[in-house]
């Protein structure tokens, strides 16, 4: 999995040591401010090994997340990601992006097992009984791209730089969604759409970018369809072979195995998954949706899935949390707030618009729907990323141009730092889906 | 409130009810989605009838006004396919049964509306530990008089509907060993159990006076009875048996009823007296714990028969009525079901066969319930 590192593979997108250098004395004030309240500790954790922090800052947003819980009701992965925000270049500067790459392996299995999990909960029938329900998903991802690529595009970006901007706004944050979910354990038709529609505008994304990236190679020899349909359809029908394989073999090799020992070939079984699709460059992501939906209707229930697959699962989670805030990046925000704008205003409309709008042919009420395109708000760059990466990104391509990029990483940020908050006022507060069990 | 007129309706004509679970597709509990499910169906073809029940996991479908077996199955599956379309464009599923096999009675939610949320004020976790699922039905009486009458002469047949009907062996994740262990639930509540016996429609107004005058009871809905008179409809509503798990037993069930009062109105074949109720609640229990293999007590000989045994004896009085009552399938299906055994027994044998596979969760059995609803399986 150590292909999938993000920031060896795309430079553009993510902010490089020369620009968290030329932040400084932005970043000055902030820093001031955490050494006089706590000069100590926080130089200590800066000189520790990353490890070393990364443990301790564990420790923290275990904390904060109770602290968030008890004073605001709100999901407790709101304060995992707020530690991590806080913690990186952005407040306190005790951990750098770079330093995250020793942990790499760690969130790629837990980016991993949250998205199996979430091809677990999925029943693909259920998009053929209810064709209304796959217009929409469709519909909602289609027209958030597209809605973002020409608010872009009017306000100045390249269409290049656009179309990408449009391509990865299409995805919710199916990391966000399952931590979430996992938490609050809402029952009901809204919460069930979510996951429907998040894995689908994932798997959107994921071609939308395969797509995006084939076109930009071929542009400068001329437009070719042939290239472009191949290299989608390679995108997709490896990762749904690869997937329905990895399935297949669960289900297989789970008929010999009784107790915990299956959650360990689950564990295994999505490593070998993700290493095999960064091996084939297919999208390590579709490969473990459909291995999820595969194993899922092989298995029935002798698919026993905890949440976030047990308490090992859960630890892993928090370090992805922790990791998603500390790549939180809002620099430039001042002089980019109206691209950044642009783009969280148009997909907040498209979503909630295109939501609302088959709500009733798909079987949904006003106030559901309402809910339900609110709670589809949370973004996730760091899952597009990951997919994207494993296709590789040829060095001849130019980087997209940096201002509407950065725009988009800001808005990636704050939907994703929101993310829990979206989730808790469409699933719990307007949808009013909740969980009976005592807390 | 006075005890309202009792309505004429045209003796032996028949109306179900029933209570259905809904079950989610992922972990097969019971998912709180009946408003969904209502508004799905708001424009369903059918003179049947949908409405919420106390539960957000529970909706109760009625028939219209039957007369015969045929359109009343006919009109149960059209109402069964219509359903579960429905509920396939909302990604659950539909099960009968008279308790889901785990649900946790706390994580129960009460559906909103005023009568659920008195309900749910006045018993407190009673409400909730009331979701289980029945089969009420109705049968047409000519006035109250002869709808007390028949009342209390098919209390001793009772028993019979309860093993029959059946399907509730397992109750939060546990075989009770009881066949119906739904109806435990429903006799923790004041009021369950029987009426009292008065013959008359002017006595039982005045029993009613005196109960509303205490403050008890508001009106006819607060009687848990297993027997009782629906005035308005002009019917008595039998509401012991457990909801089953296709909805041919349903109408075969409520067709054999039809056929006991025919054979009771016309043959008169005994008085019903007071002492009939002495053992009521030992046959009762004794249909509940046993089922089909249950020994009840006859009220007039006192000689203890196997309720088999008396469910034989009794189609056997009553099969030229169901002919005339063109009921005689349903009559068959019944007997038929006497060697297959209930649904108690075919969800036990599902649970045993899944354990036999090294495997026993009860999410097995639910999904199974529900693929017979469907009449999949």
């Amino acid at each position: 999995m150590s292909r999938l590192a993000l920031s060896d593979t795309l430079p553009g997108l993510m902010p490089s040591t020369e620009d968290l250098h030329a932040l400084e004395p932005a970043r000055a004030g902030a820093v001031e401010l955490g050494r006089e309240i706590a000069l100590w500790p926080l130089e200590a954790l800066r000189g520790a090994d990353p490890v070393l922090g990364l443990a301790v800052l564990m420790i923290i947003a275990l904390l904060a997340g109770e602290a968030v819980r008890r004073a605001t009701g709100l999901p407790r992965a709101l304060g995992a990601m707020l530690v991590g925000a806080l913690a990186s270049p952005l407040a306190l500067s005790l951990v750098t992006p770079l330093e995250l790459d020793r942990w790499k392996p760690l969130l790629d299995l837990a980016v991993g097992l949250l998205v199996f999990e979430l091809g677990t909960r999925i029943r693909p029938r259920w998009l053929r009984d209810n064709p209304w329900l796959a217009v929409k998903s469709l519909a909602e991802a289609l027209l958030a791209g597209l809605a973002v690529a020409l608010a872009l595009g009017a306000l100045g970006a390249s269409p290049s730089a656009a179309a990408l901007a449009g391509a990865v706004a299409m995805a919710g944050s199916p990391v966000i969604v399952m931590a979430v979910v996992g938490e609050l354990r809402p029952r009901g038709q809204v919460t069930e759409r979510l996951l429907v529609m998040t894995a689908v505008n994932t798997v959107c994304a994921v071609l939308a970018l395969s797509l995006w990236q084939i076109a930009v190679t071929l542009d400068a020899d001329g437009f070719e369809w042939l290239p472009v349909l191949a290299g989608v359809l390679y995108a997709l029908c490896g990762a749904c072979l690869l997937g329905t394989c990895a399935g297949l073999l669960l289900e297989r090799l789970s008929r010999q195995i009784r107790g915990t020992g299956l959650a360990t070939l689950q564990l295994a079984l999505v490593v070998i998954a993700a290493m095999l699709a960064a091996q084939f460059t297919v999208s390590p992501l579709l490969s473990l949706l459909v291995a999820g939906m595969v194993a899922r209707a092989r298995m029935g229930h002798r698919l026993q899935v905890e949440p976030q697959l047990g308490s090992g699962g859960a630890a892993l989670t928090l370090l992805l949390l922790l990791t998603l805030g500390l790549l939180s990046t809002l620099d430039g925000l001042l002089g980019l707030w109206p691209l950044v704008a642009a783009i969280i205003g148009a997909r907040l409309l498209a979503k909630v618009g295109t939501v609302l709008l088959l709500a009733r042919p798909s079987g949904l009420g006003w106030r559901q729907a309402l809910g339900l395109g609110l709670a589809l708000q949370p973004a996730s760059g760091l899952t597009v990323l990951l997919t994207s990466a494993t296709l590789g990104w040829p060095a001849a391509l130019p980087a997209p141009e940096a201002a509407p990029m950065q725009a988009l990483l800001i808005a990636l940020t704050l939907l994703q730092l929101s993310g829990p908050v979206w989730l808790q006022l469409g699933l719990r507060v307007v949808a009013r889906e909740s969980d009976a069990r005592p807390d | 409130m006075p005890l309202q007129d009792f309505a004429t309706s045209e003796p032996l004509t028949l109306g179900v009810e029933l209570e259905l679970q809904l079950i989610s597709t992922h972990d097969q509990d019971l998912v709180p989605q009946a408003e969904d499910l209502l508004r799905e169906t708001a424009r369903h073809t059918g003179a049947w009838d949908i409405k919420p029940e106390i539960a957000r996991s529970m909706i109760e479908i009625g028939s219209s006004i039957q007369r015969e077996h045929a359109p009343l199955l006919a009109e149960l599956r059209d109402m069964r396919d219509q359903l579960v379309h429905a509920s396939r464009r909302l990604n659950i599923a539909i099960a009968g049964g008279g308790t889901h096999a785990y649900q946790h009675w706390s994580e129960q939610q009460i559906y909103p509306g005023e009568r659920f949320h008195y309900l749910s004020d006045l018993y407190g976790y009673l409400a909730k530990q009331f979701t289980v699922f029945g089969q009420h039905v109705h049968v047409g009486c000519a006035d109250g008089d002869r709808a007390l009458w028949l009342l209390h002469a098919l209390s001793r047949y009772v028993p019979h509907f309860i093993a029959l009907a059946a399907s509730s062996p397992f109750v939060q994740g546990q075989d009770t060993g009881f066949d119906s262990a739904r109806l435990n639930s429903v006799f923790a509540f004041p009021l369950s159990g029987r009426a009292p016996f008065v013959r008359s429609w002017e006595e039982f107004g005045a029993y009613f006076d005196k109960m509303a005058g205490t403050g008890v009871v508001k009106s006819m809905k607060d009687f848990y009875w297993d027997i009782r008179p629906k005035p308005e409809y002009g019917t008595i509503e039998l509401r012991v048996c457990d909801t089953p798990l296709t909805v041919e037993k349903a109408a075969a069930l409520a067709c054999y009823l039809q056929a006991i009062c025919r054979h009771l109105l016309e043959e008169r074949p005994f008085e019903p007296a007071e002492d009939d109720y002495l053992v009521y609640t030992y046959n009762r229990f004794q249909a509940c714990r046993f089922g089909l293999a249950g020994e009840i007590v006859d009220p007039q000989t006192k000689a203890r028969v196997r309720l088999r045994d008396d469910i034989v004896r009794t189609l056997a009085k009553v099969d030229a009525h169901a002919v005339d009552l063109k009921s005689w399938e349903a009559c068959q299906e019944i007997r038929d079901s006497l060697g297959e055994g209930n649904d108690a027994t075919w969800l036990r044998r599902q649970h045993q066969r899944n354990r036999q596979q090294g495997e026993a969760p009860l999410s097995e059995v639910v999904e199974a319930a529900a693929r017979r609803w469907r009449g999949a399986a």
